[in-house]
């Protein structure tokens, strides 16, 4: 059974089709990536998986589950953990605050919840700043807190919406390695994101979207050779035989 | 702070021939249509603030109130007729509305400038709104006040039968045109689109060098400057005291939330069905009863259809 | 000094001083004046689990007051029951009534619910005042409700002077913030709070915030209900307008706010700080200056959101730690 898997998902905005008729499939222990130029739908995608809102058609199954219609902090205690592009810390609280609102997905006691917090903060090096308030934070910690945070829940699959952008080389190279970490560590990771390197270095599987469809999907060298993910990224005139 | 249960006249009426509980009714219904277009012209200010501001100002019944000070000091001094006193009245307002912005409001703006609902300025808009109707108790005292020998007081026309209160029809006949006004200013004039662009998009105007602290200034200026012609409307028939803001601050907020925030008809049309609701209600049961039917519809509406009858769904 | 020593000094000394303070306050007008100080901070705590740690702004809290007052006085006129069971009843009943306005309402954010709550508040107190009487029980509308000063006891909360109320009211305000330091640290906190700064994040971390803050509702109605039948029990006389007003919910809400919602300190710093303000110029200007105090309320709370948004708490807080770092040096925690 494959732990994700999308069929004919479709979302539309008023009269806007954001995403069509989109299916995809995650096998446990994978990482997928999802790329495509700007406003292809990549978000929309994992809004829709995540319960931020409903796909308009289609069906989403989770672990087997059909989990279309259900809520973002249900699908959280099922196992399906997420990042935000736009990352959201509790800016007026610690960093280990923001990771225990994390850990207390999986337990009711505070000591249990700071514990688990704490032990995710080792894992990934941000141990020493755990005393910070989150909103002093460099934007590199933030994503790596963006990413505790999620992580303290336990998921099963983590979804991370572009935790490279804005950071560094060093700093992404860091990035690849945390998550490469993760999957060793028995997570399977859906991974939307722009800079290629990292993609290409990361995945094991690469879909592409262009214009709310996908267009391409195989392995990243697979995908970096076909025609059409050319011309949908650099436009008709590079698309040469 | 008193509830207001109005300063409608009453008194022994004449009825022609024309009899039937039909012609009541529709009396009561046009009568609440002429005050509740009043009522509408008091939401066409804050309407029009939130529009172009996306902020909810707590404040704009006191706003009211002191449009409705200022009509009735500018008719008891000047002897003025209610509306010729608008020459003053405006002006006044609008510039009491620009610094308010500008000076109070603003700075709270610039600290919370990617909040897209501050609280913080519900919060001090709160405060505006007890200073102000505070201070006028303080300066003005506590009584009921009313321009007794105005021309309009009390005046009745016959229309079919029925008698309607001609200072509301005035009231009617000025949010109609302070209603046209508006549209027009926002439609056709650049200053107007200029406002619209901001409220659109704060950062694509400022690039096109609209001052976007200028234009928030104006919108309040013109939104209280409206508030301002509703107190003129209102001072020929209505009781002025301190807290006659609150009654009306709630109201507004019904009229938007029933007509849709930021929509200029909306508002007016939600007033008019506030003003037969009460006008209608009033003949079956006491006034402050009507006054919890208005609070129960706004609580429907607010449930049921946040975006009102016109506006546009704003994502809370 | 270790470093909790520092943070429970001070508590520990107000806690003693609260405790002894009738014994020098002999003056009954000054015991009163603590009483109501106490009843405010309580308020304002309570209020403060909605309006601080879920981050919506709630405007009508004065029903809750209101519903707790008139429970247990017309339970014990009517029906002898004593006002420490109408108390519990009074609380049920705004538990219930607060979760009936929560339900709906926290879906919306920001001033809809502010509006919201100010509707419901109104709409109470409106028919509260235009009903005699609600089935069998005696409301009396605006002309309000007497309790007569018969027979004096605990059981019938009733006490002849000032003393048992004001330790009463400060054993409810010492268990209120009690229970507020152990809901921050709770889970129940961290999800309010973390549902009032970042929902979207929240929920994606496992955070139901509507029913965390539906939680948090139905636990400060029915404190606040609390508030209310120690009222009618102090005062002994209540109507519409002095148990249910707007003025009562604005007057909470400002005082929280001035003090710092969110934290625990807060409210109470706020009651301490501007009821004193309400009764001194209550006693030298109420009749030449009425509502004066309102009027600085308001600039006061203007002032402070322009520049201490999160209240006066937090400059206190800063200043008291840096003198007892000045007094006693760094502390050995980190």
């Amino acid at each position: 059974m494959r732990i994700l898997e999308l069929k004919g998902v479709n979302k539309s905005f008023g009269g806007l089709k954001a995403v069509e008729n989109f299916s995809l499939g995650m096998e446990e222990g994978e990482i997928l990536g999802l790329i495509g130029p700007n406003g292809a739908g990549k978000s929309t995608v994992f809004n829709c998986i995540a319960g931020v809102y409903p796909p308009t058609g289609g069906e989403i199954y989770f672990k087997g589950e059909n989990i279309t219609r259900q809520k973002p902090w249900d699908l959280c205690r099922k196992g399906l953990a997420r990042t935000f592009q736009i990352v959201k810390p509790f800016s007026s609280r610690t960093v280990l605050y923001n990771v225990t609102v994390g850990a207390f997905a999986t337990t009711d006691k505070r000591a249990e919840a700071e514990r688990r917090a704490l032990e995710v903060l080792r894992h990934l090096h941000i141990d020493d700043i755990k005393d910070v308030r989150a909103g002093n934070l460099t934007i590199a910690h933030r994503k790596r807190l963006e990413i505790a945070r999620a992580l303290a829940t336990q998921p099963k699959l983590l979804l991370l919406d572009e935790v490279m952008a804005g950071l560094r080389p060093t700093e992404v190279d860091e990035m690849v390695k945390i998550i490469k970490e993760l999957r060793e560590n028995g997570a399977t990771i859906f991974v939307i994101e722009h800079i290629m390197r990292a993609i290409m270095a990361l995945s094991d599987r690469v879909a592409v979207l262009h214009f709310g469809v996908k267009i391409a999907e195989g392995t990243p060298k697979e995908v970096a050779s076909d025609e059409r993910v050319i011309k949908a990224y650099l436009g008709e005139e590079y698309g040469a035989a | 702070m008193m509830p207001v249960t109005g300063g409608l006249p009453t008194g022994v009426r004449q009825r022609p021939q024309l009899e039937g509980w039909m012609l009541f009714i529709l009396e009561d219904t046009i009568n609440g249509i002429l005050m509740g277009s009043i009522y509408g012209l008091a939401a066409l200010g804050l309407t029009v603030i939130f529009g172009v501001l996306k902020v909810i100002n707590f404040a704009h019944g006191s706003l009211l109130m002191v449009g409705m000070y200022v009509a009735y000091w500018a008719v008891i001094l000047t002897g003025l007729h209610p509306y010729l006193a608008l020459v003053i009245v405006v002006p006044v307002m609008f510039l009491f509305g620009y610094f308010l912005q500008d000076i109070i409001i603003k700075p709270i703006f610039k600290a919370e400038k990617d909040v897209r609902e501050p609280i913080t300025v519900i919060i001090v808009t709160t405060g505006v709104w007890y200073i102000l109707d505070n201070l006028s108790l303080l300066v003005f005292g506590p009584q009921y006040r009313n321009i007794q020998d105005n021309p309009l007081r009390g005046k009745m026309l016959e229309v079919v039968g029925m008698l309607l209160s001609v200072p509301k029809l005035w009231g009617f006949f000025a949010a109609l045109l302070t209603a046209v006004a508006i549209y027009w200013f926002f439609q056709k004039t650049r200053t107007g689109r200029a406002i619209r662009a901001t409220s659109l998009d704060r950062e694509a105007a400022s690039l096109q060098g609209i001052n976007q602290y200028k234009v928030y200034n104006l919108a309040v200026g013109i939104g209280t400057a409206v508030a301002g012609i509703a107190g003129v409307s209102l001072v020929p028939f209505y009781n002025i005291f301190p807290s006659v803001g609150v009654l009306f601050d709630i109201k507004c907020f019904i009229i938007v939330v029933l007509g849709g925030l930021g929509s200029i008809g909306g508002a007016l049309l939600g007033g008019m069905i506030i003003g037969v609701v009460e006008s209608v209600g009033a003949q079956f049961m006491a006034a402050t009863w009507t006054e919890a039917i208005v609070y129960g519809l706004f609580l429907v509406f607010l449930f049921l259809k946040p975006s009102g009858l016109f506006g546009v769904k704003y994502e809370w | 000094m270790g470093r909790n020593t520092i943070r429970i000094a001070p508590l520990l000394l107000a806690g003693v001083i609260a405790l002894g303070l009738p014994l020098a306050v002999r003056s009954a007008t000054y015991l009163h004046i603590l009483v109501l100080l106490y009843l405010y901070a309580y308020l304002t705590t309570s209020w403060n689990l909605v309006g601080g740690f879920a981050g919506v702004l709630p405007l009508g809290h004065a029903a809750f007051v209101g519903i707790g007052a008139y429970t247990s006085t017309v339970l014990s006129l009517q029906y002898g029951i004593s006002p420490w069971i109408g108390m519990i009843i009074g609380g049920i009943l705004a538990t219930i009534v607060g979760v009936i306005i929560g339900l709906p309402t926290f879906k919306m954010r920001g001033a809809y619910f502010a509006l919201a709550t100010i509707a419901f508040a109104e709409g109470i107190r409106v028919m509260v005042e235009n009903i005699d009487n609600l089935g069998p029980f005696r409301l009396n509308g605006p002309r309000g409700l007497q309790i007569p000063p018969l027979k004096t006891g605990f059981l019938n909360f009733m006490f002849a002077t000032k003393e048992p109320y004001y330790y009463i009211i400060l054993f409810m305000l010492a268990g209120v913030l009690l229970l507020t330091y152990a809901i921050s640290r709770s889970k129940l906190g961290h999800y309010l709070v973390a549902g009032g700064e970042e929902p979207e994040a929240a929920m994606a971390l496992g955070v139901n915030v509507a029913r965390a803050k539906l939680i948090a509702m139905a636990i400060s109605s029915f404190l606040t209900a609390f508030a209310g039948t120690f009222w009618a029990q102090f005062t002994l006389f209540i109507h519409p307008k002095s148990v249910m007003s707007l003025d009562i919910s604005f007057e909470i809400a400002f005082i929280a706010l001035i003090g710092g919602r969110g934290s625990i300190a807060g409210p109470v710093l706020g009651a301490l700080l501007l009821r004193p303000v309400s009764d001194l110029s209550r006693i030298y200007f109420g009749a030449k200056l009425p509502g004066l105090h309102l009027i600085i309320f308001g600039v006061v709370l203007i002032l402070v959101m322009l520049y201490q948004p999160r209240g006066l708490q937090e400059p206190l807080t800063r200043a008291y730690r840096s003198i007892t770092k000045k007094l006693f040096g760094h502390t050995e925690a980190a």
